[in-house]
């Protein structure tokens, strides 16, 4: 498969009666796109504010952040399953707003999490402070179930990332980047005498507020399956995922995620990137083995010399990587896992809830416990009372001054477990 | 006004001596002897060296209180702000040394102490998680290497400023995990980590695994009846008035002692020496811990062949792993020469 | 199929289905009362931290296990014991359900009710 990815850089967002992209500028027609939301019978208002890098705002609780994309060639359009048809998507050419995001807001249930900073310590710990975001405070009618809710904002994020895609359909990229993978057979004709290397892609999939979607499919009901790696460029994996603020990939990790650029980067020169393997991470413990067993056969039947195996959440997701990883071992696939730790804040506790020998590369994003002191911000969107019973904070980290005192995990993306960041443990 | 350093080495590099010289008594001496000045270079004009313990490695491990005790005095006498043992390289007893004389600069004198060491030299397994070790090269060789290291983290932790990592600082991992920012974002670090592993190329893992010393178990016993068990704790099980003075904590040693006599443990007679847990349930009935008088049931039923006439007993309470190794290396290597097929080991 | 609870939602709509054990107590009680189920020669059919709700943040848990009690299952003993050692890490936020507020109670139920029922319910058909 070959995607052209057209980058077109966005330097601000003008709220405006106009929606059009413009110079780097994006403008945005408010009443038009909130008509579009509130079509959704669930929601109640949708309020939106424009955040710029270096701002001093906060904002809690974020719910997903969504890159604005659109599909100018090609079969299928971006979000399959979701927002458009379910069909086949990764190749052709589609545009991407690069420098800027949709981020959801709103209250989903009584402890919701996930703070993004734009200024200030917190913000050097998530990647989206250095975006321009058009946040949406998304708020339901009222009695609505917490699973109508969280359904209502995430098509809200997808509509409103679909529609301001829309805008760049005609607009001359900045850049074109492509991105040209392999079949199996003329993978291994071409790069005969490189190492096949294969991506195994844990995707959260426990439950309500716990879900990830490809091609509209919930993935707890799903078998680990493969995927083209262009696929995800074009919004085939969407989040569904409320919980574990630092360590849940956003719909901006899955339409970015940073292993399959940068194994599309090494591919044909120091390795031959096979694929990719999805997999699920359910409750259920026969569905962890089955799952476990299913990611391996996939790696074998690839004939797979070497996995990269990324996680989401922490807790019993520990199982399911660790599961993957002994059995890809077992199957004389080398593998290196992609994780993060709960070493408690003196970082002395046990960083993982499951451990075997096999797993002996292992990448941090670290320490998701460490305690960080975020100062007050001039400006606040969202529920800043949500800082005192999201998870890592605790009671009396929002101090009066409304500064927050609060573990790292409450930071959006803060220890991604695909390796976005560069923050690390030793 | 730079800092003020002492530093603690041994009768080699202060070029006293090599083994034959190892007794030589502890010594303060005026500024920098031999790596000090390495170590006074690396400072770069920040902190200096005013004051340089010697103690030969002999002296220090065979009169380990008295000499632990003069070192410190010295040491406190000079009013550092900061103090620096070694580097040992991959001298056990220096490295040992080292590390006791740091460990008591830190709790007992508060000050703070780096060190520095071989990974695989004894002292680093036994007090890396005590205080900063620096990890060097082997052989003194490795001098130029560790010295600018030590330094950097002396100055920082007499200045009180914020310690990184031990990959930023080069400290042995300490058990404490400890964020920091890489050069490059996780998933590059994971391809490059993948193709290494996959050329057999060296990569060290961010996070190594806790150490699983499994060991697969023998073949199930099928005629008890005519099977001899040991028994083995590390629950701390003496006679009473351990004998051997086996340590409350951190044990130097196991110990052996004849059963043979004893149809049931009692206050009378046996007692525990582990200062790990709440110790009158153990001294009120010590089979309790170590279960002589069920076996000796069994023995009579006809349910076991017979209890083996000596139990071997240690202390688990903060015993090195590397120590516990050794005692069972011994345990079992008499267990197995005298034939015995089966044990059982109670902990606490 | 037996399932061991202290969310009364749970309760409602499975004590009817499978054999349940209600706990009255918070999650570290269901999670020592499943360990004791485990000795006894259960076996585990989900993961005793489902869910990435830090599990010393939500006051509810609930687990299903097997009828059968055979032998000791050595893996649904190690998993009991790692998620008692998460809980030893980091204590429990709320000991009880009453202990949470009103509104973060409703959530922490509903969701350990949506985990379990996305879980066992496809088994119970």
């Amino acid at each position: 498969m070959r995607l052209e990815l057209g980058e077109i850089h966005i330097s601000d967002i003008k709220l405006g009666d106009c929606s059009k992209v413009e110079n780097g500028t994006l403008y945005v027609n408010v009443e038009e796109l909130r008509a579009l939301l509130l079509e959704d019978e669930d929601l109640a208002s949708v309020d939106f504010e424009v955040v710029h890098p270096g701002e001093s705002v906060r904002i809690i609780p974020v719910k997903d952040v969504i890159e604005p994309r659109v599909k100018v060639e090609g079969s299928g359009g971006v979000f399959p399953g979701m927002i458009s048809k379910v069909t086949t998507v990764g190749s052709g050419k589609t545009h991407v707003l690069k420098g800027c995001a949709v981020v959801t807001t709103g209250k989903v249930v009584g402890f919701q999490e996930g703070i993004i900073d734009m200024t200030g310590p917190g913000a050097e710990y998530t990647p989206f402070s250095k975006l321009n975001n058009l946040v949406m405070i998304c708020e339901p009618k009222e009695g609505i179930k917490q699973h109508q809710h969280e359904h209502a904002i995430r098509m809200a994020g997808l509509k409103a990332a679909a529609y301001l895609g829309a805008l760049g359909k005609d607009v001359t990229p900045d850049e074109t980047k492509v991105y040209e993978t392999s079949g199996v057979m003329s993978g291994k004709e071409k790069y005969p005498d490189l190492p096949r290397v294969g991506y195994v892609l844990m995707l959260q999939s426990q439950g309500l507020l716990h879900d990830t979607y490809v091609y509209g499919v919930d993935m707890k009901k799903s078998m680990p399956t493969i995927l083209n790696p262009t696929e995800t460029m074009d919004g085939a994996i969407l989040s569904g995922n409320c919980v574990s603020a630092c360590d849940k990939n956003t719909t901006y990790h899955h339409l970015n995620n940073p292993v399959i650029h940068d194994l599309l980067e090494q591919h044909g020169k120091t390795l031959n990137f096979v694929g990719v393997i999805i997999t699920n991470e359910n409750v259920y413990l026969a569905d962890k083995e089955r799952s476990s067993d299913w990611s391996t056969k996939l790696a074998q039947f690839l004939e797979l010399d070497g996995a990269l195996v990324s996680q989401e959440g922490f807790g019993n997701p520990d199982t399911d990587l660790i599961m993957n990883c002994k059995k890809l071992e077992a199957a004389g696939i080398k593998t290196v896992i992609i994780t993060d730790e709960y070493a408690g804040r003196d970082g002395a506790s046990q960083s993982l809830a499951d451990a075997d020998p096999a797993a002996d590369a292992v990448v941090t994003g670290g320490n998701a416990n460490m305690v960080i002191h975020l100062p007050k911000m001039d400006k606040v969107i969202g529920h800043p009372e949500a800082a005192n019973i999201i998870a890592g904070g605790f009671d009396g980290a929002l101090e009066a001054d409304g500064s927050i005192t609060a573990e790292l995990q409450v930071i959006t993306g803060a220890t991604n477990e695909m390796g976005f960041n560069k923050l690390s443990a030793r | 006004m730079s800092l003020r350093v002492v530093h603690y080495i041994n009768q080699f590099f202060a070029q006293i001596g090599g083994e034959e010289k190892a007794d030589y008594a502890p010594e303060y001496r005026e500024g920098a002897v031999g790596p000090g000045l390495a170590l006074n270079a690396a400072f770069k004009g920040e902190a200096e060296v005013v004051g340089t313990v010697i103690c030969g490695d002999s002296y220090f491990n065979e009169n380990l209180d008295a000499a632990k005790a003069t070192v410190l005095k010295m040491i406190s006498d000079a009013k550092p702000d900061v103090v620096v043992c070694g580097p040992a390289f991959n001298a056990g007893r220096y490295g040992v040394a080292c590390g006791t004389v740091a460990a008591a600069v830190k709790d007992e004198l508060n000050l703070p102490v780096v060190t520095g060491m071989y990974e695989e030299n004894p002292g680093a397994d036994m007090f890396k998680n005590k205080v900063y070790i620096i990890a060097t090269k082997n052989s003194a060789a490795g001098m130029r290497d560790a010295a600018p290291k030590m330094a950097s983290l002396a100055i920082k932790l007499a200045k009180g400023e914020k310690i990184g990592a031990s990959a930023e600082e080069g400290y042995m991992p300490n058990g404490l995990r400890v964020n920091f920012f890489e050069a490059e974002r996780g998933s590059t670090r994971a391809v490059k980590m993948l193709l290494n592993k996959l050329a057999g190329k060296p990569y060290t893992t961010e996070f190594p695994m806790p150490s699983f010393d499994r060991v697969a178990p023998g073949a199930a016993i099928t005629d008890l009846a005519h099977t001899t068990i040991a028994l083995v704790t590390s629950g701390g099980i003496v006679p009473k008035g351990n004998p051997d003075h086996i340590e409350s904590s951190s044990a130097s040693k196991f110990g052996r002692y004849d059963i043979s006599s004893f149809e049931d443990l009692t206050a009378a007679d046996h007692e525990t020496a582990h200062g790990g847990y709440d110790p009158v349930y153990a001294n009120e009935d010590a089979d309790r811990v170590l279960p002589v008088d069920v076996l000796r049931k069994m023995e009579k039923e006809g349910k076991i062949g017979g209890i083996y006439p000596y139990f071997f007993t240690t202390v688990g309470n903060g015993t090195a792993v590397a120590s516990a190794k050794k005692y069972g290396e011994a345990i079992g290597k008499e267990l197995r020469d005298a034939g015995i097929k089966a044990a059982i080991l109670t902990s606490t | 199929m037996l399932l061991v609870t202290n969310n009364e939602k749970v309760r409602e709509k499975f004590g009817s289905l499978c054999t349940l054990q209600y706990v009255e107590g918070g999650h570290v009680d269901v999670l020592i009362h499943v360990r004791d189920l485990v000795h006894q020669g259960h076996k585990l059919l989900t993961h005793p931290l489902a869910g990435s709700v830090k599990p010393n943040e939500t006051p509810f848990r609930s687990v299903a296990l097997d009828d059968a009690s055979g032998a000791l299952d050595l893996e649904s003993l190690e998993l009991i014991e790692a998620a008692l050692n998460v809980c030893r890490q980091f204590p429990p936020r709320f000991h009880r359900g009453e202990d949470a507020p009103a509104d973060m109670r409703e959530d922490f139920a509903e969701i350990d009710f949506r985990l379990i029922d996305g879980a066992i319910a496809p088994q119970l058909q």
